[in-house]
């Protein structure tokens, strides 16, 4: 009888705690930030710990890839939850523009930013900028007597038949990157871009869920290489896997990443002072710091001298947030139905 | 409905809650998700469910799935009977058994992407069997086949604990008997051994064939893109491309494979059972019936089958204290120093969210358990029925329908624990369910009269007769509750929030994201909480030492 | 198919042990250097207590376990290390063990589609031996379906109809009801008598064992305590053990005083006795112990005569009546067919006993054997 006792005694103490718990819940929204962050925990973290030695301000964040981000935001846009939205290519903040899911913000550094950092409302504004690269493998690139690919046809040669990685553009928004990419040094002419992404289709051993999915196979020789923004490609460089990385001369695209705050938010006050504080030197002078290798987007922020020296000589071009913004839900259809399942 | 309980307030009232509890978190989900696939805007409309019906790409991931599952079901139930037969056997030495036991526990207790993320590195064009040790090229990871074979790994236990008192159970006399009537042993084995096998047989196919069916994760990681399956594209529509109308559209049409397995393990398999499985076995075999070339083949296949699991969890382990696998083996521990604060508010979450959805859920499993069994009150069985129905949906339908039925109002439950607590007990809760029908049922009923006799209601008789009884199938009702907790990713993907986030959840993050060693220490360390929780159970249960007390391995069989 | 077949075989067992692995004790014998001879068409019985090594000797005749020592053998033929399914055997277990997921048909005939017979001979053979056993019409029954002693034909019909050499029970009536097992008893016999087969029967239960048995085996600690036909055992019993076992028995303490001839005399019960024949080996002053038989005591309602004694109880039995005696301080049991109808001695009275001619057996009174069946 001691043990239902015991367990009766457990049950009604759990109860009770259960209930503390559940009610407790709002209370912790008061003081603190709430934030979707696109970026990775690694780079998030250290940044958002910066913000709260600099303000006082506890960024509470979880991580999703870019798509489950803005999904995420968009479902919940009767009720928000966060105030914030971090990091990511900001063609996903243009498509989130079309749902109404931001507050236009122009912080203080809104007027230093170059225009295509920046939306003219305020409804997103840039905090890196990141470029596209190639990243293949070095043994890869030895045994089949290859040279780093130095154009995007160079990617069509027999050897990297299914020993490409990239990013699914359901998910990434750094495969949304790419495709608008290949749109660009194709003129935007989509017959011809999506001739050649199918014509890429059978060299691609495997379409990843986020954006740095394949940079992992590609330093184990999994895969042969793929595509990837720089930031991803340095690190899994950094970790020390044998890589190159290169540039394709016709140019590839870069996408900048931005911050926006959420329509209804419940803290607008403190989701500001983070925009002004991310879209400032301020934070971007920390990139280097942690080993994060955006090229900042604040005209004030020096380049790391190591980044500038890969980025040297290659032909990178914005793409355009409009064009993509508008286009970016019937191209990634299209490219479901044409290229990813044929 | 409570007709015939008015005399028995508790009964009545445990009813009541019973039914409301099921039916806002069993059946409201489910409608709510049938009014999301089956209107557009207030009006009806098939248009949705027809768009993904006859969308080409669908209806060969509807088909890839069946394929896999089937393959999954099959090789799954023959290499548990394998592994059964030889345990039942062989005459192994016990210290053996236990070390079988153990192995093929290890995959089952796992974070789904354990077997996955060990294939991913073993096999490929670089991988550490296929190109270091066998030395073949283009060898490619991605597909049906590796995820068949992870998949089998990682359900294969399900049927071996299935079968394996199955066989245990089985009269040696009846053997004996065939043997002594001049057949030989492959003849004993073929014409009795295994016609009465067949319904074990056919109860663990279904139940790996649901396991694929809903299994997202392993397809997530493995099948590439030449090989889409229904989950993933479910979870992909979902949360790439922010369809939850599509999302829900295609985990509704997995309904229905999920919903014949259930009828058909209900309704057909288990009525065909000859042998009464009663938890103690009948003994081994009295002759040797295994002759000896097939006893040393059966020995070397599952030695060959724990090898591999073992390698795999040698490598998961080996993943999580160097800087980079494949790149730097220096030796480390800042992966378990990540985890243990990067990580610290995951692992935290999914602890106190198993440790609330573990004593409710065993909770909730007695009390169902009890009055279905005990009580009669009109729709008994219907209650029994719609309990166990999001035990047998696969796990993306679940989480899915809990996140358009609890994410606006009127009950508003998205971002909080509850929603992942509630997914938990009525998901996971069954087990103990049947647990305690199966220790019911072996109670008897003389018991409990005895009791009323003495003048005890049914309250004060449930609590002070029954109760202690059922006592075992309470801790191994909560132990699933709880393994699961830990383990599970393919309803509560869709239900972690800022607030709450998940261990498993974060492992699948880390493995998209280059995040190999974190991922890594994180599955250690769920392995090894699970195993201690087992171990931990698994003494209680012994304390509580009663008449066809159920052991836990036994349950996370079904 | 109902008459006796021709090949009849005996079987002969040497010097056969068979050691078990025992959680507590470690190694123990369960069969030490058993040796039976069982001639051909004979119906012999293992009897003895749980665990005596009846049933281990059984399945060792059978194939399912292999002696570590000594030999079997059918007819001429060694079997010792032959597996079950190459010996020829019928066996009936104590659970029936009929397949579940067979029909009574193919449960009979499973044995005759091992050795490959033709659907026409299978189909007459098995509605034979379903008619025999009385269960014509129970063809496609499941064994769920049926009673105990439905069970217990269809099990014996499986084992007769492929005609084995040897037909080995198991115990085989013990999960019936008592009224059940006098009739299947019988008819087993009977079924034994007619068919001829040599038979091998485990039992504990003596009355069963006189009933079906030519010849019964005692069996005790994994050894042979006795053999011989019921008669043999019940009047001439050659230890304490199988007195006791086989059937109901006084045991008295005694003491040798003289043995010569072929009487000898012996102090007991506060008077002297003589017994014939006089007991082997038994030197004067040797302690013995007499058993007698309780029907084997008659009560005299006189207080002459040398054994002295008092009724201390009487149990109206019907068709006999059972009293307990005190005599020179030991109690007896004692039988008395009610042939006087209605006459009472009542509780109390005191008595004469006489035992009957040639009713006393006398036993050496080891002391190892007094402490084991103490």
């Amino acid at each position: 009888m001691t043990v239902i006792r015991r367990f009766r005694q457990t049950t009604r103490a759990v109860a009770l705690f259960g209930f503390a718990l559940f009610a407790s819940l709002p209370a912790l929204a008061a003081d603190t930030l709430n934030v979707y962050s696109i970026w990775p925990e690694n780079w998030a973290k250290p940044m958002f710990e910066e913000f709260e030695k600099a303000t006082g301000i506890k960024v509470n964040f979880v991580r999703f890839s870019s798509g489950e981000a803005l999904a995420r935001v968009i479902a919940e846009k009767n009720n928000p939850r966060v105030d914030v939205l971090f990091g990511g290519p900001v063609e996903t903040y243009a498509a989130g523009i079309n749902e109404g899911i931001f507050e236009p913000y122009k912080p203080p550094s809104f007027a230093a930013l170059p225009p295509r950092f920046r939306q003219a409302d305020g409804q997103w504004v840039a905090i890196a900028d990141d470029p596209l690269v190639f990243m293949t493998n070095d043994k890869f690139l030895k045994e089949n007597n290859l040279k780093a690919p130095a154009s995007w046809n160079d990617l069509l040669a027999a050897p990297y038949k299914n020993m490409l990685q990239m990013a699914d553009a359901r998910t990434s928004g750094t495969a949304v990157t790419r495709i608008f990419s290949v749109l660009e040094v194709n003129g935007r002419d989509e017959t011809k871009a999506f001739d050649y992404m199918k014509k890429l289709r059978p060299n691609v051993q495997l379409y990843t869920k986020s954006g740095g999915g394949g940079t992992l196979p590609v330093g184990l020789g999994q895969a042969g290489g793929g595509i990837f923004f720089i930031v991803d490609a340095l690190d899994t460089k950094a970790k020390g896997y044998d890589v190159t990385i290169s540039f394709p001369q016709e140019g590839i695209g870069t996408a900048a990443e931005g911050i926006a705050l959420i329509k209804g938010a419940k803290n607008p006050a403190l989701g500001k002072k983070l925009i002004d504080w991310a879209t400032s030197p301020a934070m971007q002078n920390n990139f280097a710091k942690y080993k994060i290798n955006f090229v900042p987007a604040h005209p004030d922020v020096v380049l790391e001298p190591s980044l500038a020296a890969v980025l040297k000589g290659a032909k990178i071009f914005p793409i355009d947030a409009e064009y993509a913004g508008a286009n970016r839900k019937r191209i990634v259809d299209r490219w479901v139905a044409e290229v990813l399942n044929p | 409905m409570v007709m015939g309980l008015r005399n028995d307030p508790a009964v009545a009232i445990a009813v009541i809650v019973l039914w409301a509890l099921l039916a806002l978190f069993v059946v409201y989900p489910l409608v709510m998700l049938l009014g999301r696939v089956l209107t557009d805007h207030g009006t009806f409309t098939t248009a949705g469910l027809m768009a993904v019906l006859t969308d080409r790409h669908q209806i060969r991931a509807f088909w890839n799935s069946l394929l896999l599952a089937v393959l999954v079901g099959f090789a799954g139930t023959v290499l548990g009977f394998l592994f059964a037969f030889t345990a039942a056997r062989e005459r192994l030495p016990r210290e053996l058994i236990t070390v079988i036991d153990a192995v093929v526990l290890l995959p089952l207790v796992s974070p789904p992407f354990t077997t996955a993320i060990a294939m991913i590195f073993s096999f490929g064009p670089r991988g550490l069997i296929t190109y270091d040790l066998l030395g073949l090229k283009g060898a490619t990871v991605y597909g049906l086949t590796s995820t068949l074979a992870s998949e089998v790994m990682t359900y294969f236990p399900i049927a071996y604990l299935t079968l394996r008192p199955l066989l245990a159970a089985i009269d040696s006399n009846v053997e004996g008997m065939a043997l002594s009537l001049g057949a030989s042993r492959w003849r004993v084995f073929r014409t009795v051994t295994l016609p009465l096998t067949v319904p074990g047989l056919a109860n663990a196919f279904l139940l790996l064939f649901a396991a694929s069916l809903a299994d997202f994760a392993t397809p997530l990681i493995l099948a590439g893109n030449n090989f889409p399956v229904l989950p993933t594209q479910a979870f992909l529509q979902i949360t790439g491309l922010f369809d939850l109308r599509g999302g829900a559209a295609l985990s509704f049409v997995l309904l229905f494979p999920a919903l014949l397995v259930f009828v058909l393990q209900r309704y057909w398999v288990s009525r065909r059972y000859y042998v009464t499985v009663t938890g103690k076995g009948a003994g081994q075999t009295p002759f040797d019936s295994i002759s000896p070339d097939a006893r040393a083949a059966l020995l070397a296949i599952c030695a060959l089958v724990a090898l591999v699991i073992v390698y795999f969890y040698a490598l998961l382990l080996y993943a999580s204290i160097v800087v980079a696998l494949g790149a730097n083996h220096t030796l480390t521990l800042q992966h378990y120093r990540t985890i243990f604060t990067d990580g610290l508010k995951a692992i935290r979450d999914t602890l106190i969210i198993a440790a609330f959805a573990m004593p409710l859920g065993g909770l909730y499993g007695i009390l169902l358990g009890y009055l279905v069994t005990k009580k009669s009150f009109l729709g008994r069985r219907s209650m029994e029925l719609v309990s166990m129905i999001n035990y047998a949906l696969p796990g993306t339908i679940v989480g899915i329908a809990y996140l358009i039925a609890f994410n606006d109002p009127p009950i508003e439950l998205a971002g909080t624990a509850l929603i992942i607590i509630a997914c938990y007990i009525f998901r996971y809760g069954p087990t103990g369910i049947r647990a305690t029908v199966a220790l019911l049922q072996q109670i008897d009923k003389s018991l409990e009269e005895a009791s009323q006799g003495l003048g005890a209601g049914s309250a004060t008789t449930f609590r002070r007769v029954t109760l202690p009884l059922i006592m075992p199938a309470f801790f191994a009702g909560l132990g699933v509750v709880f393994i699961r907790s830990m383990t599970a990713i393919s309803a509560t993907i869709f239900l972690v929030s800022i607030s709450w986030t998940l261990i498993t959840v974060k492992i699948l993050e880390n493995i998209t994201e280059l995040s190999l060693g974190p991922a890594a220490a994180f599955s250690v360390l769920v392995v090894v909480i699970v195993f201690v929780v087992i171990a931990i159970i698994g003494r209680v249960l012994h304390r509580f030492r009663a008449p066809g007390a159920v052991s836990m391995t036994n349950l996370l069989g079904g | 198919m109902t008459e006796s077949v021709g090949n009849r075989v005996g079987v002969r067992i040497d010097g056969v042990s068979k050691r078990f692995a025992h959680r507590v004790k470690g190694e123990v014998y369960a069969v030490r250097e058993v040796c039976l001879d069982v001639r051909p068409g004979e119906f012999l019985t293992l009897l003895g207590p749980s665990g005596c090594g009846k049933t281990t000797t059984l399945r060792m005749i059978a194939g399912f376990e292999t002696p570590d020592a000594g030999s079997v053998h059918f007819g001429e033929r060694d079997m010792t290390g032959l597996p079950a399914n190459q010996r020829d055997i019928g066996f009936v277990f104590q659970n029936y063990a009929l397949f579940p997921h067979l029909s009574v048909f193919e449960n009979v005939a499973y044995g005759l589609r091992v050795r490959g017979r033709t659907d026409a001979e299978i189909g007459k053979s098995v509605g034979d031996v379903l008619a025999l056993v009385g269960l014509a019409g129970y063809e496609q029954q499941f064994s769920g379906q049926l009673s105990g002693g439905e069970q217990q034909r269809v099990a014996l019909a499986r084992a007769i109809v492929i005609q084995p050499s040897v037909l080995l029970f198991d115990e085989p009536l013990s999960n019936l009801d008592a009224k059940l097992r006098v009739q299947m008893r019988q008819e087993i016999h009977d079924l034994q008598r007619r068919l001829g087969i040599t038979t091998v029967y485990v039992t504990h239960d003596q009355e069963e064992a006189m009933a079906v048995s030519d010849r019964i085996v005692v069996m005790h600690q994994g050894r042979v305590m006795q053999e011989g036909t019921a008669e043999d055992l019940y009047h001439r019993p050659s230890s304490q053990f199988v007195a006791q076992f086989v059937g109901r028995v006084n045991l008295v303490a005694g003491r040798v005083t003289e043995a010569a001839g072929d009487t000898a005399r012996i102090a007991a019960l506060g008077t002297m006795l003589s017994v014939r024949p006089s007991p082997a080996g038994l030197a004067p002053g040797a302690p013995v112990r007499l058993v007698v038989r309780p029907e084997a005591i008659s009560i005299l309602r006189t207080d002459a005569g040398p054994l002295q004694a008092t009724v201390e109880s009487r149990t109206f039995l019907g068709e006999k009546i059972e009293y307990v005696v005190r005599c020179a301080g030991e109690a007896l049991q004692v039988v008395c067919y009610d042939e006087r109808r209605g006459e009472v001695i009542p509780p109390g009275a005191a008595v004469s006993l006489r035992f009957g001619a040639d009713a006393v057996t006398v036993l050496p009174a080891t002391l190892a054997e007094d402490h084991r069946d103490a």
